[in-house]
Order: C-alpha cells, then sequence, then structure tokens
C-alpha cells in the first residue's frame, strides 16, 4: 500500500509484548494517519469510563502518510490517549525524529497498553522491540534523560521522553523531543507516567513504501529551497512566533494578570524584538527551513527555548516582563516536561485565587522567585498546594470553591492559550469548540475577525471561518502529519499538500476530499466525548465565564467597557452547530453521521447518549 | 499633525524603526501614510489605529496611534 507502511505496532507493557498489526486500504483512506488513526483507534479500544491515569488507557503514537518524507515541514508525529486533565479524547503533535525513524521501522502508528512494573524505555530498531530498564534516568528531567538516550544511542535517533511532570503525573505534563519541542498539552505525558514509560527511542532503516519516491524526493527537496526563501524574503523567523506579542499588546489580546487584563505598558520588554536581541542560538524540527525556536540565557545562564505561547503565558499572564526570568520558568517547565501554557495559566490561577482571598498564601503576580518555587512543587507534587495544582486549575477551583471556577482559565478543563478574548467573539468561540479542550492549533481567527469583520460580530462568518480553519489547521495538518507554519505564516499554498499526499500514495485526491477526512475527525471526536460525558450540553463548548464578566472590563484602551455577551455567544455557538450538522447539544446528528461514514461509530454511542 | 507610528515583527528590522512619532499633513490617510514609510502596499498586513482595525482609505487623526503589523496566524 504506497503512502503507508500498512502496519501498526502494538506494545503491553503488563506483559512485555509486542505484536503487529496491519490496517486495510479502507481504513487508510478514512482516517490517513495522526490525529485520524488515533480518534479512531482511541474510540474503539477504549471502555468509555475508564481512569485515563490506570492501565486501561492507550497511548498512541501516531504519524501520517507524508510525515518523515523530506518535503516543507514534515517531522512531526502525533501523540494521544484519553486525556487526564479534560476526561475526553486528548492530542497534541510535535517535532521529533521519531516521525521518521517509526516510519523506517515500517510502522504508520504505535499502540502502547497496559503498565510496566519498573520505569522502562521501549526500544524499537526495525522489527525489533526491547523493554528496557529506567530505573537510572526515572526522577530525572528531559533535559538529563535526553542526553543519556543520546549517550546509549547516538544523537540520530528518534525520542520521545517524559520528565517528573509525567511521572508524578500532573495532568498536564508532555511529551518532549529532541531537547525543545513539547506535544501532547492534554497530559499525554502523565499517560506516559502512569504506565511507568519513561522513554520512547526508534531506529529504522527500511524505505517508506511511496508511488513516486523519486519524484516525491525532487519536489519535497525543491519546496524546501522555496519556503526557505519565503521565509527568509519575509523576515518571519527574525522574531518567530513572538513578533504577535507586541501585536496583542497594541490590539488588547494579550493575558495580562491571569487574563484580568489586556495590555500592559512594560510588554514591550518581553516583546519579539528583545527576544532577538537576546538569541544565542535558533532550533526547529526535522525537515524544517523556518525554526521557530530561539534561545536565550535564562537567569540561571541556561539555554531556554521560548514561542510566544511560553513568553505571554509565563511572562506578562504572571505580571513577570524580564526574558531571563520567563526563560528559567520555561526551562523549568521543559525540563519537568510540564505544559508551559497550562503551568502559566495554573500558576495565573493560583495567584488571583490568593489575591482575591479565594485561598491563604503569600504569592503575588511578578514574584518569579516564589512562581518558580510553586513550579517545582507541582512538578514533583510536594505538599498541599502542589499535589491540589497539580491537577489543573478546573480541578483546583472545584476543590477551593468561593466561585474560583469564574477565573480558572480554561475550556472543558484544559487552560487556553495566550490570546486574551475578553472582546473577541469568534476566538473565544475557537477556544470553546476545540475538540481537546481550549488550544489555539486548531483555529486561530483573530486577525481575519479583527481585520476582515466588525470586532463585536457574533455572525455566521465567525463560525464558517473557525470550521474553515479546523478543517486546515486540526485536520489536514493533524492527519497528514506536517506542521502548518509554511502554510500559515508564509502563505505556502495549501495545494502543495494534495501533491505530496498523491505522489507518496499515487492517489488523485482534492482539498475537497480532504476536508471530508477532516469533519469526519471532528465529529468521531465528538462522539468520544458524547460516550465519556452522556449528560453533555453546549456549556462544555463555552470560554471561560470572566470573558463574559462586566465587572472584568478593562478601564481603558481599544475594549474599554466591552466584554462577550451570554446569548449572543450563544448565537455564533449556534451557527457553529448548524453549520456543522450538530444539534443543540453540540453532538453531530444521525444525518451528519452517515454523511461522514460514521454511522457504526454513532450507533456505539448511542448506549451512552441519544441521538438526535 | 502629530501621530505615533508602531511596526511590528519582522516590519521593524525590514523598514528600519519599531516606533516613532510623525509629523503628517493634514486628511492624510493610511495609505498615503503606507508611502511615506516606503511600505510596500501590496504586502499583506493588519493596521490599526489606537488598538482597532483601519482601513487604508480612512484619514489619520492628531494623536492616533498607528500599529502596522503582518498577518500573524498564531503559531
Amino acid at each position: 500500500m504506497n503512502g503507508w507502511t500498512g502496519r501498526i505496532l502494538r506494545v503491553n507493557l503488563t506483559t512485555k509484548t509486542a505484536r503487529t498489526e496491519s490496517f486495510s486500504e479502507e481504513f487508510a483512506h478514512k482516517w490517513i494517519g495522526g490525529r485520524g488513526f488515533a480518534a479512531k483507534i482511541l474510540y474503539d479500544e477504549l471502555k468509555p469510563g475508564i481512569d485515563p491515569l490506570g492501565p486501561d488507557n492507550k497511548f498512541i503514537v501516531a504519524m501520517g502518510p507524508i510525515a518523515g518524507i523530506p518535503a516543507p515541514n514534515t517531522g512531526k508525529t502525533v501523540v494521544a490517549a484519553k486525556s487526564p486533565i479534560t476526561g475526553g479524547y486528548g492530542d497534541g503533535n510535535l517535532g521529533t525524529r521519531i516521525t521518521e525513524h517509526l516510519r523506517k521501522c515500517g510502522f504508520d502508528a504505535l499502540i502502547v497498553e497496559g503498565r510496566a512494573e519498573r520505569p522502562t524505555m521501549l526500544y524499537i530498531e526495525d522489527d525489533k522491540v526491547e523493554f528496557l530498564p529506567a530505573d537510572e534516568v526515572w526522577g530525572k528531567g528531559t533535559f538529563e534523560t535526553n542526553a543519556w538516550i543520546y549517550a546509549k544511542y547516538g544523537k540520530g535517533v528518534g525520542v520521545l521522553n517524559i520528565g517528573q511532570g509525567g511521572e508524578n503525573m500532573v495532568r498536564y505534563a508532555v511529551v518532549r523531543s529532541l531537547e525543545g519541542r513539547a506535544g501532547g498539552r492534554p497530559g499525554m505525558g502523565a499517560v506516559m507516567g502512569s504506565k511507568r514509560l519513561k522513554a520512547i527511542v526508534a531506529k529504522g532503516s527500511k524505505p517508506i513504501p511511496q508511488a513516486d519516491a523519486a519524484g516525491m524526493k525532487k519536489l519535497g527537496q525543491d519546496d524546501l529551497r522555496k519556503v526557505h526563501e519565503m521565509d527568509k524574503q519575509s523576515g518571519w523567523s527574525i522574531q518567530s512566533t513572538n513578533g504577535v506579542l507586541a501585536w496583542c499588546n497594541e490590539v488588547a489580546a494579550l493575558p495580562v494578570r491571569n487574563f484580568r487584563k489586556t495590555q500592559h505598558p512594560d510588554a514591550w520588554k518581553v516583546d519579539g524584538e528583545r527576544l532577538n536581541n537576546a538569541r544565542i542560538a535558533t532550533y526547529g524540527c526535522p525537515n524544517c527551513t523556518m525554526r521557530c525556536g530561539i534561545t536565550i540565557h535564562d537567569d540561571a545562564g541556561r539555554e531556554s527555548e521560548l514561542d510566544y505561547e511560553n513568553v505571554g503565558l509565563l511572562g506578562p499572564n504572571l505580571e513577570i516582563f524580564d526574558l531571563p526570568q520567563v526563560g528559567a520558568l520555561n526551562y523549568m517547565c521543559d525540563d519537568y516536561g510540564i505544559d508551559t501554557m497550562s503551568g502559566g495559566c495554573v500558576l495565573s490561577f493560583y495567584a488571583d485565587a490568593v489575591d482575591h482571598g479565594a485561598i491563604p498564601g503569600d504569592i503575588k503576580f511578578g514574584d518569579a522567585e516564589k512562581f518558580k518555587e510553586i513550579l517545582t512543587s507541582i512538578a514533583l507534587r510536594r505538599g498541599e498546594i502542589g499535589n491540589l495544582l497539580a491537577e489543573g486549575s478546573l480541578r483546583a477551583a472545584r476543590k477551593i470553591g468561593k466561585n474560583s471556577e469564574a477565573y480558572a482559565m480554561q475550556v472543558k478543563g484544559l487552560e487556553v492559550a495566550a490570546y486574551n478574548c475578553k472582546f473577541i467573539p469568534g476566538m473565544a468561540l475557537a477556544f470553546g469548540v476545540s475538540p481537546i479542550g481550549a488550544h489555539h492549533k486548531e483555529s486561530w481567527v483573530i486577525t481575519f475577525e479583527l481585520k476582515q469583520t466588525s470586532r463585536d460580530s457574533y455572525g455566521p462568518e465567525k463560525a464558517q471561518k473557525v470550521i474553515d480553519l479546523q478543517r486546515i489547521r486540526g485536520g489536514l495538518f493533524e492527519y497528514m502529519v506536517s506542521c502548518r507554519f509554511p502554510w500559515i505564516e508564509l502563505g505556502w499554498g495549501l495545494e502543495n499538500y494534495p501533491k505530496y499526499f498523491n505522489a507518496v500514495s499515487g492517489l488523485s485526491w482534492t482539498l475537497d476530499d480532504f476536508w471530508k477526512v477532516s469533519d469526519r475527525i471532528y465529529s468521531m471526536i465528538k462522539l468520544f466525548w458524547l460516550r465519556e460525558y452522556p449528560q453533555t450540553d453546549r456549556k462544555l463548548d463555552y470560554p471561560p465565564a470572566v470573558w463574559f464578566d462586566p465587572d472584568n472590563v478593562d478601564k481603558e484602551g481599544p475594549i474599554a467597557g466591552r466584554h462577550l455577551e451570554y446569548d449572543k455567544y450563544d448565537g455564533l455557538l449556534q451557527h457553529y452547530y448548524d453549520i456543522r450538522g450538530y444539534d443543540r447539544r453540540g453532538i453531530p446528528t444521525k444525518a451528519t453521521l452517515e454523511r461522514l461514514g460514521l454511522t457504526e461509530e454513532g450507533k456505539a454511542a448511542e448506549k451512552f447518549g441519544a441521538l438526535t | 499633525m502629530k501621530i505615533t507610528v508602531k511596526l511590528i515583527g519582522p516590519f521593524v528590522q525590514l523598514f528600519g524603526f519599531g516606533e516613532k512619532e510623525m509629523e503628517v499633513a493634514p486628511a492624510t490617510t493610511i495609505d498615503g501614510l503606507l508611502g511615506l514609510i516606503a511600505i510596500d502596499k501590496a504586502r499583506p498586513k493588519i493596521i490599526t489605529r489606537n488598538g482597532l482595525a483601519v482601513g487604508t482609505d480612512e484619514t489619520v487623526e492628531n494623536g492616533d496611534r498607528i500599529v502596522i503589523s503582518p498577518i500573524y496566524s498564531g503559531g
């Protein structure tokens, strides 16, 4: 089967067994790879209601048909499982050499089951699978663990690993690779930790089956050069993603003080210009020519890799405006293997709760040293506060009470990314309907919203744009699997992706074929949520309450006095459901499921909640 | 008439300044301002006045803060 190896590796950590399974061409065409494979496998194989941190959960590593093949930004892999922070479907992607290596071992996906008795490293070399002891690095950070693996196998191998955050099952622990890449915000690192799986290492040597390998090689190499040239001309890499920080501050979209404020006069101190000036090196993923990871020296002299999301949430959101201090918090998150975004939101939630007298404490916004102490307590689950905050902001708020849930900045339990939507309805919707909890990767609609629509519009054009972007960002790029940056930041044409897909598969697909796959996967994930939350209703797709709060409006600036309005947001959400073919609870209707080829999956969900 | 112009992201390096005050004639449009600071009009960008989006045919007013940014797409 060209385009796919046609094989999945299934390992069981309890029994220390491994077996290879094949999948059909029909399965491949219906789900493509990455997020598509992961969603379908988890839906079919997980019993609803299982403990995400128990041995019954499954950890998936899934690549796509163009993943690992030299072409613009194809070095990514999806990691997925039932999420310990949301209780629903969870996934994320990261750049890693394991993409290429696992495919060269002859696999399009890896399913990890069970729980190891001792800390374990899974080593895969072509058809050989070994369950190796990892006691030596259990309790160590991701940097030391990665170095330990490189010392054993060399720097060329593919690695996924976790730090203490994952080991201690911090619910927003991530999976790490390449000493700088992280993925799986909804606690995918915690799932690895729950299985006592410290690392996965892969080394492959087989060719990846392609219909036109020579044609793809030339196409990929030519396009890598073109994207590199576009990047140089645009200047995008000068400030990389952090260029957007100054813009967010100007348009009142920056998270400041746990999203209480949208602008700050000192924001310039941590903006893209300052980051570029402090740059000591630049890093990227395999097959990438527009490397986005800018490193600086943190306040302890360590090399810390920053981008907008972590600067925004560990900087202004905590009222810290010193790049080396932001770098230190970021380095600690990376080393512990904790998501920088959720980490920043959980810390800011705690400071806000103390500030409002909901919980006693001596933390104050801006106190970087105190935030470092708390971060360590979280990663090591040390003490009452460390354990409380390791559960994430929603669970912590429910335990604290005193209306603190209103300012836990999360959707479905997953904390929001660094865009303050106090008065940006379309982006608030994008967070609300993201299939894994609040995440910017699915649909980033702010510039469309501000440039091409009225900011206070709640019209169907915004819902349609959110869906258009979901089809591309949360769909195409998540199942191919490939980084979206060349398209979104440089304007590299979407029409190139069917070209790559057709070259490796021998098929003749168009973009319209892909949009149907995207819609199928989004509906599949909705069914996953329905099974886990049978009483689900549209409130699950609401953004944080604080954005609706008239007492939380900006006192000055471009959106002074403005906030989201419940009735209007609900109308916008209904536009989204109508276009998608979902019912009033936000669940795909039977007709939608039939149109997308999900009739059988719908029947399996109906035992848990009636379909309309 | 005095206004403040701020550039965002790579525009800082590409056009040589981050933020500056400018003296412009009354009735200067955003389009006219782009000409004054030699920014390619065809280049995709988003422009705001005092934090809110503004069209290129609109005129600037005394004290305005004009921000010119490439179109970011959110990482």
